[in-house]
C-alpha cells in the first residue's frame, strides 16, 4: 500500500519494522507480566535514533520530521503499546517543548541528551484538578530571589523515575487564569521535588505512571521555559504534537491486532472449515482493515501539515478521536475473532484490548477532542 | 587495505506474495522488494571485516529501473559506495546472466580483493552465481562459508560441508559464499539511513559493460509459476482396533501408490 512517502520514509519504516519484529514482539507479552520499565529496549531506541526521530540534527536529533516519528511509533505500537508510549511522551511530550521554545542554553544542556536519547523526558500538566482544563492548575510557582519556588502535584504523569528531565506547568500569576501559567524545566533529584509509585493500570504496563509532589522545591531561574505566563500556549502546542503521537499508536495498535485476528481466523477450524471462511468473520476483518487504513492516511496528512507549518489543532483532534475509536474497536473484534483463547493470557491479542483504552483518554478524552472539533466548527 | 565487493540481489519479499485460491497464479502486484535475506549476511560480513581491518567496502547489484530504490537500503548496512547495473533484462535472467553481468561490472571496478555473495538468493536459491562469477573472473572461490577472517592478502575461511568443517586459506582475489550463521545483519540506525543519501552510487548499463545482448539473454524461460497448496483429503480411520486402523491407513497408502 502506497502512502506516497518518500524513500527514505519507507526505509525508516523498513528500520523500526525490523526492530519491532525482531527485538520487541519475541519477548512484548512476557515483559507486560513483570510490569517493568524496558530499559533495554529504550537503550536500542536511542541507538537507533527512535528517541529524537523528529528533533533537529543540530540538536542530537535524526531530524526526520513528525511523519516519520508518527511512522516509527506505529510500527513499534503493531507489537508493543508500552513501548510506544514511552518514546511518544518522550518525544513529542518531553522534547518538542523544549525545542519550541528553549533557550539556545537550554536546548544544548537538556534536548540534545534527550533526542539522543541519553536522557529521557516527561511532560507533567494534568492535576488532581486540572487536565485538558490546564487553568486549573494549582502548582504555584513564586520567585525568590534567583529561584522559582514550586509547590504542589501533578498526576498520571508518564515515564516518571526512569525520566531525568521533568517539563511541569506551574501557575506564576494566580488571578490569571490561563494567561498566568508558566513554564519549567524541573531534573530529577531537585530537593523538593518528589516521585510518587507507579500507578496499577489496565495496561501499558511497562510504561510508568503516576504522581509527582513539590514542596517547596527550588531551582535556578534559568529554569523557566519559555516567556513567563506564556506557557499555556506551548502545552497546546504540545497537546497537537501529543495527539498526531498517540494517533500513530492507535494505528500501531489496530494494526497488530488485525493482524494477529487475521492470522487467526486463517488458523482456527471449526465446523470442518476456517472461521476466516464465515462471512460474519471476514466482514468484520474488511470492516477493522478499513477503519485502520482510513486512520492511517488521516495521521500521514496531519502529520505531513505539521511537518509543512500548517495550523493542525482541528485536524490533530479529529484523528486523534477517530484513531482512538476505532483502536479499541478493532482490538474488542480481534479478541471477539480469537474466542476464549483471545480472553485468555495465553495469546496476546487481550493485551492489545487492555492497552488500547488509554488512548480515548490520554492526550484529551474523545469529548474534549469533540469540544475541540466542534468548537472550531461552529466558530 | 582490502577491498571487498558484496554482491546482492533485489528479490520481491516472499512475505507480500499472494497465491490465487483458484489459478495458483501469484500474485506479486502489491509485492515490496528487499535485499535477498543471505546477501545481507554478506553485506554485514563485508562491514563487520571492514571494522575489524579497516578494508572498503562497496555493494553491487544487477537489477531492472526498480532496483534504484535498493541502493539506499544497502548504504544505510554499511557501503561506502553502491554499484549498480540497470537494465530490464535482469528480470529474466539466470544464474549464468547474472554472473556475466556481475563479472562484468567487477572488472570495469577494477578493484576488487574479496567478493562476498550469499550463498543462494531468496528467491530461486540456485547457489550458482558466486562460483560463475569465479569462474569467469578466473578466481577461486570458497563456498558454505561459516566463519571468515582477513589476514594480510588472504582470506581465511571454514566451510561448512556436510557433516564436517574444513578450513581453507586462499589469496586474494577471491569469491566467498556465505551461509546465513556466519552473522546477523544489524539494523541500521535512522541516521545511517539517511546518511546512504550522501553516499556515492554508480549506474550503468549493459551496454557500459561491453557485454552483448546474448550475454544477457538468459537460455531457459520461464514458462509460468505457480503457487503451490497441499490439497488434504482428511480421512480419518475411526472404526476398528488400532491394528485394523493401522492395516486401513496400510492399505490407502499402498493404493496412493506412496508405499
Amino acid at each position: 500500500m502506497s502512502h506516497f512517502l518518500t524513500e527514505e520514509q519507507e526505509l525508516m519504516r523498513g528500520v523500526a519494522r525490523e526492530f519491532a519484529q525482531q527485538e520487541v514482539a519475541p519477548i512484548a507479552k512476557q515483559l507486560d507480566a513483570t510490569h517493568e520499565f524496558p530499559w533495554a529496549w529504550v537503550k536500542r531506541c536511542a541507538e537507533l535514533g527512535f528517541m529524537g526521530v523528529s528533533i533537529p540534527e543540530e540538536y542530537g536529533g535524526v531530524g526526520a520530521g513528525v511523519i516519520t516519528e508518527a511512522i516509527v511509533i506505529e510500527e513499534i505500537a503493531r507489537e508493543s503499546g508500552s513501548l510506544a508510549l514511552i518514546i511518544d511522551a518522550h518525544t513529542s511530550l518531553g522534547c518538542m517543548p523544549l525545542l519550541h521554545v528553549g533557550t539556545e542554553e537550554q536546548k544544548q544542556k537538556y534536548l540534545v541528551p534527550a533526542a539522543k536519547g541519553e536522557k529521557l523526558m516527561s511532560f507533567g500538566l494534568t492535576e488532581p484538578g486540572a487536565g485538558s482544563d490546564a487553568g486549573g492548575t494549582k502548582t504555584t510557582a513564586v520567585l525568590d530571589g534567583d529561584e522559582w519556588v514550586l509547590n504542589g502535584s501533578k498526576c498520571w504523569i508518564t515515564n516518571i523515575g526512569v525520566a531525568e528531565t521533568y517539563i511541569i506547568t506551574a501557575k506564576t500569576d494566580p488571578d490569571k487564569g490561563n494567561r498566568g501559567i508558566s513554564a519549567f524545566i524541573v531534573e530529577n533529584g531537585t530537593p523538593g521535588f518528589n516521585i510518587g509509585k507507579p500507578e496499577e493500570k489496565m495496561g501499558l504496563n511497562n510504561s510508568l505512571t503516576g504522581e509527582l509532589f513539590f514542596n517547596n522545591c527550588r531551582m535556578p531561574k534559568e529554569n523557566l521555559l519559555g516567556q513567563l505566563n506564556k506557557g499555556f500556549p506551548v502545552f497546546l502546542q504540545g497537546l497537537d504534537e501529543g495527539r498526531i503521537a498517540i494517533s500513530a499508536m492507535a494505528v500501531g495498535m489496530a494494526q497488530g491486532a488485525l493482524d494477529r485476528a487475521v492470522a487467526y481466523s486463517k488458523e482456527r477450524v471449526q465446523f470442518g472449515r476456517p472461521i476466516c471462511k464465515n462471512q460474519a468473520i471476514a466482514f468484520y476483518l474488511a470492516e477493522m482493515a478499513t477503519k485502520v487504513e482510513l486512520a492511517r492516511t488521516m495521521l500521514y496528512r496531519v502529520a505531513r501539515m505539521r511537518d509543512e507549518g500548517l495550523p493542525y489543532t482541528y485536524e490533530a483532534a479529529m484523528l486523534k478521536l477517530y484513531s482512538s475509536e476505532i483502536c479499541c474497536e478493532v482490538c474488542d473484534k480481534a479478541v471477539q475473532i480469537h474466542g476464549g483463547i483471545g480472553y485468555s493470557r495465553q495469546l496476546d491479542i487481550e493485551r492489545f484490548m487492555r492497552d488500547a483504552k488509554l488512548l480515548t483518554i490520554g492526550e484529551g478524552t474523545s469529548e474534549v477532542q469533540k469540544i475541540v472539533i466542534s468548537g472550531r466548527l461552529l466558530a | 587495505m582490502a577491498t571487498i565487493i558484496a554482491c546482492y540481489k533485489w528479490v520481491l519479499d516472499e512475505q507480500d506474495i499472494k497465491i490465487n485460491p483458484g489459478s495458483l497464479d501469484l500474485d506479486t502486484s502489491r509485492a515490496k522488494s528487499k535485499i535477498s535475506d543471505y546477501d545481507r549476511n554478506a553485506i554485514e560480513e563485508a562491514v563487520l571485516q571492514e571494522e575489524k581491518t579497516g578494508a572498503e567496502v562497496a555493494s553491487l547489484t544487477f537489477g531492472n529501473s526498480k532496483a534504484k530504490q535498493s541502493l539506499k537500503d544497502a548504504l544505510s548496512r554499511g557501503p561506502a559506495k553502491a554499484y549498480w547495473v540497470n537494465d530490464e533484462l535482469a528480470d529474466k535472467a539466470d544464474a549464468l546472466v547474472t554472473a556475466n553481468v556481475l563479472a562484468a561490472a567487477l572488472k570495469k571496478i577494477g578493484q576488487y580483493d574479496v567478493i562476498l555473495c550469499g550463498e543462494g538468493a531468496s528467491d530461486t536459491y540456485a547457489q550458482q552465481v558466486g562460483p560463475r562469477i569465479a569462474t569467469l573472473l578466473g578466481i577461486p572461490a570458497i563456498t558454505f562459508v561459516s566463519e571468515m577472517k582477513i589476514e594480510s592478502d588472504k582470506v581465511i575461511a571454514t566451510r561448512k560441508i556436510g557433516d564436517c568443517t574444513e578450513e581453507v586459506s586462499v589469496s586474494f582475489p577471491v569469491v566467498v559464499t556465505l551461509l546465513p550463521e556466519i552473522n546477523k545483519p544489524r539494523i541500521p540506525s535512522l541516521k545511517q539511513v539517511l546518511g546512504a543519501a550522501k553516499k556515492p552510487t554508480t549506474e550503468w548499463s549493459i551496454a557500459d559493460l561491453g557485454l552483448t545482448t546474448e550475454e544477457v539473454t538468459a537460455k531457459n524461460k520461464v514458462k509460468s509459476i505457480k503457487g503451490f497448496v497441499m490439497s488434504r483429503k482428511n480421512v480419518i480411520y475411526k472404526e476398528g482396533t488400532p491394528t485394523d486402523k493401522v492395516a486401513s491407513l496400510v492399505a490407502s497408502l499402498t493404493k496412493e501408490g506412496v508405499l
